[in-house]
C-alpha cells in the first residue's frame, strides 16, 4: 500500500506540473523539442539584445561622434569639384586659356515641322546670319533630325522658345571657350563643333583633357605665362605693322628647364571663331616652319670651333676676299678687308671667317656637332605641329661652310632657341616643353664644355655691346644675343629683296635665365632705320623693349651694365690686328 | 497578467511602426531635398565656369592695357624703376637722438612678417549660391 501510495504520490505530483504523462518514446520526442525550443530562444534573444545594445550604443554616443569627425573632414577644405565635360586648360601661374561652357544648340525633326516656309521665316527673324534657302530646304527634308544652328545664346534660345514652331528642339551642348582670344592661338590650339581637339594642346592632350579613354579628364597646365605671351606679342605685332612685315614669330624660354614661357607667331587667329580666318593665319612659324636662319648659326659654328679647340680666341682667319667655291661666292655684308680674329669674325658677322672656321673643323664633325643640338632632327615638344629641318641631300665642305653662316639648313625658330639655350646655360641640352614642370631638376645632356659656354655668353654680350645687335641693349639687362638675316629661298632661288630677320638673344648674361627670340618675316626699311632691313635694325629693338618689359614681370634683378664690375666680368679680349692710327 | 503583456507588446509595436513611418517620410523628403540641392549645384557649377570664362575675359592682359591707357597717364615701366623690397637700405637712426624711446622707429622691415593662415570656421560650410535669371 505504502509502495501504491508513494506511486499515487508521484503521479499526482506529475499531473500537477502537466496534465498528460507521457511515457517512451514520445516522452522523449517531446523533451527533444522543447529542449531545443529553448535553446533557439536563447540565441535569438541573444541575437536581439546585441542589435539592441548595438542601436542605443549608436543612438547615444556613435551618430554624434561621426558626425563631428565628418564636419572636421569637411569644414578645412572644399571637395574637389568634378570636372564637367572637357578639362580646362591653364597657365603656369593658373589663368584660364581654355573652358568649357554649356550651351544650347538647337535641332528640327523635319516631319514635324507644319509650314516649312514659316517656320524658315521664323526662325531667320531671330537668327539673321542663317540663310533662309538653306533653311528651307533643311526643313522641308524627308530626315527627322537636321541641325539648325549649334550653340545659340541664351537671348536666341528664349526668342526661338518664344516662337513656338512645333518641331524644333534644343539640346543641351558643350562649347569650348577661349577667354583671351588669340593671345595663346598657335598654344592651345581649338577644337571641332564636336569640342575635338584639331590642333595645338587640344589636339596634342585631347584624350587626357575630353577623359575619353576611360580616364578622369584632367586640365592641363602650360608653362607658358600669360603676362610674358602678352608682351611678346605686343611687341611684335608692333614691329611687324612698322615695318610692314608678313609675318613674325617669337619665343621666350627658360634655359634651365627648356620651358616655354611664351610663343607667338603672327598673324594668327581667334581660336573662338577659327573659321573666319585663313589657313595661313594657322600656320605656327615657331614650332612648324623651317627657315634658313642665317648668321644666328654662327653662334653654333664658333662654339663648336672653340669646343673641340681647332681654333683659340687670339685665332683667326683672313677675311680680305670673299671664297669662290664651286661657282659660289661667300662675301661679307659688312666686309672689313682685312685679317679677323675669332671674336671679331662673331662681333662683325662675317662670312669668310665663319665658312673657314667651319671647314677647318670639317663636314664630318660639323654634321655630329649639329645633330648632338637637335638642330638635324624633329624636336620633340607636346605639339602637333612640329617640323622636321631641311637638310641638305649631302653634306660636304661646300655645305658646311655655307651651313656654318646659316644658310642651306632650315630649322625652326624652336629648334634654334633650344639649341642657344644650350649654348649659354653652361652648355647642357635639354628638350623643349610646353608643360609647367614641377621643381626637380631636368635631365640633360652636355654638349659643349663649360668653359665654352662661358666665352659664347661673353661673345653675344660682345655682338650686343660693340657689334651687329647694339640696338638690343636694355637698361638695366646684360643683354647678349646675335642678329641673323637670311635671303628667302623662293623655287630654288635667293630673292634678294625678301628676308628673314631674326634675332636670338640671351638675358642676363652673366647668369643667364632666359633665350629670346625674335623672327621678322619680310620686313621692309623705313626712314627711322634709314632705308635698312636687316636684323640689327628690324628684329633686335624688339627684343630691347621686350626684355624691358618681361625683366621685371619675371622678377631679375635689374644691374648696371655699365659699371666697371660688369664691364670686367664680360670683358673678351678681341685680338684685333685693325691698324691704328700712327701717333707721333 | 498575459493579457496586460499582449497589450504592452501591441502598443510596443504601433510606437515602433509609427516610428519607423515617420522615418522613412523623413528619408524621403531628404532625399527629394538632397536631389534639388545636387541640382543646385550644378546650376551654381556651370554658373562659375560662365564666371570663371568671364574673369578671364575681363582679365585680358590687352583690355588691362587699354584701361590703363585710357585711366592712368602712366608710362612703360622700365626695369630699374622696379625695386624688390630687399634692395631698399636698412633705415638709419639720426644721430642726434640720443635715446631712441619714444622715436617711432620700425624695428623690422615687414617683409619678414609671416600672415597667419586664417582658419576656416569648424561647421557646414554654406555656399554661396548665384542664382541665374529665371526664364518667365
Amino acid at each position: 500500500m505504502g509502495a501504491f501510495y508513494s506511486s499515487n504520490d508521484g503521479m499526482d505530483k506529475a499531473a500537477h506540473r502537466s496534465s498528460i504523462q507521457l511515457e517512451g518514446s514520445a516522452k522523449e520526442t517531446l523533451e527533444q523539442g522543447r529542449n531545443r525550443l529553448v535553446v533557439a530562444g536563447v540565441l535569438f534573444a541573444f541575437c536581439f539584445v546585441i542589435l539592441a545594445g548595438r542601436l542605443v550604443g549608436l543612438a547615444l554616443s556613435g551618430a554624434g561622434l561621426s558626425r563631428t569627425a565628418s564636419e572636421q573632414n569637411v569644414s578645412p577644405k572644399a571637395a574637389p569639384i568634378p570636372l564637367v565635360g572637357r578639362a580646362p586648360v591653364y597657365d603656369r601661374v593658373g589663368n584660364l586659356l581654355a573652358i568649357t561652357l554649356d550651351t544650347v544648340s538647337l535641332f528640327a525633326d523635319p516631319t514635324k515641322v507644319l509650314n516649312a516656309d514659316d517656320a524658315a521665316n521664323k526662325i531667320k527673324s531671330v537668327i539673321g546670319e542663317l540663310s533662309s534657302s538653306s533653311l528651307v530646304t533643311k526643313l522641308g527634308s524627308k530626315r527627322n533630325f537636321v541641325w539648325v544652328k549649334r550653340h545659340l545664346t541664351p537671348g536666341q534660345q528664349q526668342k526661338i522658345n518664344d516662337l513656338g514652331i512645333p518641331g524644333l528642339f534644343f539640346r543641351n551642348e558643350e562649347k569650348r571657350v577661349y577667354p583671351l582670344g588669340p593671345l595663346t592661338a598657335h598654344l592651345v590650339g581649338y577644337t571641332d563643333i564636336d569640342n575635338k581637339g584639331i590642333a595645338g594642346v587640344e589636339k596634342y592632350f585631347d584624350e587626357k583633357l575630353s577623359g575619353k579613354s576611360g580616364a578622369q579628364a584632367e586640365p592641363v597646365h602650360l608653362s607658358v605665362d600669360m603676362r610674358v605671351q602678352y608682351a611678346l606679342r605686343d611687341e611684335l605685332s608692333r614691329y611687324m605693322s612698322i615695318f610692314r612685315a608678313v609675318g613674325a614669330s617669337g619665343l621666350v624660354m627658360d634655359v634651365e628647364t627648356s620651358e616655354i614661357l611664351g610663343m607667338v607667331s603672327l598673324p594668327d587667329f581667334d581660336p573662338n571663331r577659327p573659321q573666319d580666318f585663313p589657313n595661313n593665319n594657322k600656320f605656327n612659324k615657331t614650332t612648324l616652319g623651317v627657315y634658313e636662319m642665317g648668321s644666328t648659326f654662327k653662334t653654333f659654328t664658333t662654339a663648336m670651333a672653340l669646343d673641340l679647340r681647332s681654333v683659340s680666341l687670339r685665332n683667326g682667319y683672313d677675311a680680305t676676299k670673299p671664297i669662290r667655291i664651286a661657282g659660289f661666292r661667300i662675301r661679307d655684308d659688312h666686309p672689313k678687308k682685312r685679317w679677323l680674329s675669332v671674336p671679331e669674325i662673331y662681333m662683325y658677322s662675317s662670312n669668310i671667317g665663319t665658312a673657314k672656321m667651319a671647314d677647318a673643323v670639317g663636314p664630318k664633325k660639323h654634321k655630329a656637332f649639329l645633330t648632338k643640338l637637335g638642330l638635324l632632327r624633329k624636336p620633340a615638344v607636346e605639339l602637333p605641329e612640329v617640323g622636321a629641318p631641311i637638310l641638305p641631300p649631302r653634306w660636304n665642305s661646300l655645305e658646311t661652310m655655307t651651313i656654318s653662316y646659316g644658310h642651306g639648313l632650315s630649322v625652326s625658330p624652336l629648334q634654334l632657341s633650344t639649341a642657344v639655350g644650350a649654348m649659354v646655360n653652361g652648355g647642357i641640352y635639354r628638350n623643349p616643353t610646353i608643360l609647367k614642370q614641377a621643381d626637380a631638376k631636368i635631365e640633360g645632356r652636355q654638349v659643349i664644355r663649360k668653359k665654352t659656354s662661358d666665352i659664347v655668353r661673353k661673345l653675344m654680350r660682345l655682338v650686343v655691346e660693340k657689334g651687329t645687335g647694339k640696338k638690343a641693349a636694355a637698361k638695366g639687362y646684360l643683354v647678349g644675343g646675335k642678329t641673323g638675316t637670311a635671303e628667302k629661298a623662293i623655287n630654288g632661288r635667293y630673292k634678294r629683296d625678301a628676308l628673314i630677320t631674326s634675332f636670338v638673344s640671351a638675358f642676363p648674361m652673366n647668369n643667364p635665365r632666359y633665350v629670346v627670340f625674335a623672327m621678322l618675316d619680310e620686313p621692309k626699311g623705313n626712314a627711322s632705320t634709314h632705308g635698312y632691313r636687316s636684323a640689327g635694325w628690324t628684329t633686335a629693338p624688339i627684343v630691347s623693349r621686350l626684355i624691358s618689359r618681361i625683366g621685371p614681370i619675371l622678377g631679375i634683378p635689374t644691374i648696371d651694365e655699365g659699371s666697371e664690375k660688369m664691364q670686367r666680368l664680360m670683358h673678351i679680349p678681341t685680338y684685333s690686328r685693325e691698324k691704328k692710327l700712327a701717333t707721333f | 497578467m498575459r493579457w496586460n503583456l499582449t497589450i504592452l507588446i501591441s502598443v510596443v509595436v504601433i510606437a515602433v511602426s509609427y516610428g519607423l513611418y515617420q522615418l522613412s517620410y523623413e528619408v524621403q523628403a531628404l532625399e527629394k531635398n538632397i536631389g534639388k540641392v545636387r541640382s543646385e549645384i550644378l546650376v551654381n557649377e556651370q554658373a562659375i565656369q560662365i564666371l570663371k570664362a568671364e574673369w578671364a575675359y575681363q582679365n585680358r592682359p590687352a583690355a588691362i592695357q587699354e584701361l590703363t591707357a585710357k585711366y592712368l597717364p602712366l608710362l612703360l615701366v622700365a626695369p630699374y624703376q622696379v625695386v624688390a623690397l630687399r634692395e631698399l637700405p636698412e633705415r638709419q637712426m639720426d644721430p642726434s637722438v640720443k635715446n631712441i624711446f619714444g622715436v617711432p622707429i620700425p624695428r623690422t622691415k615687414p617683409r619678414f612678417k609671416r600672415i597667419p593662415e586664417i582658419r576656416l570656421p569648424n561647421g557646414a560650410l554654406h555656399m554661396a549660391t548665384y542664382q541665374l535669371p529665371r526664364a518667365e
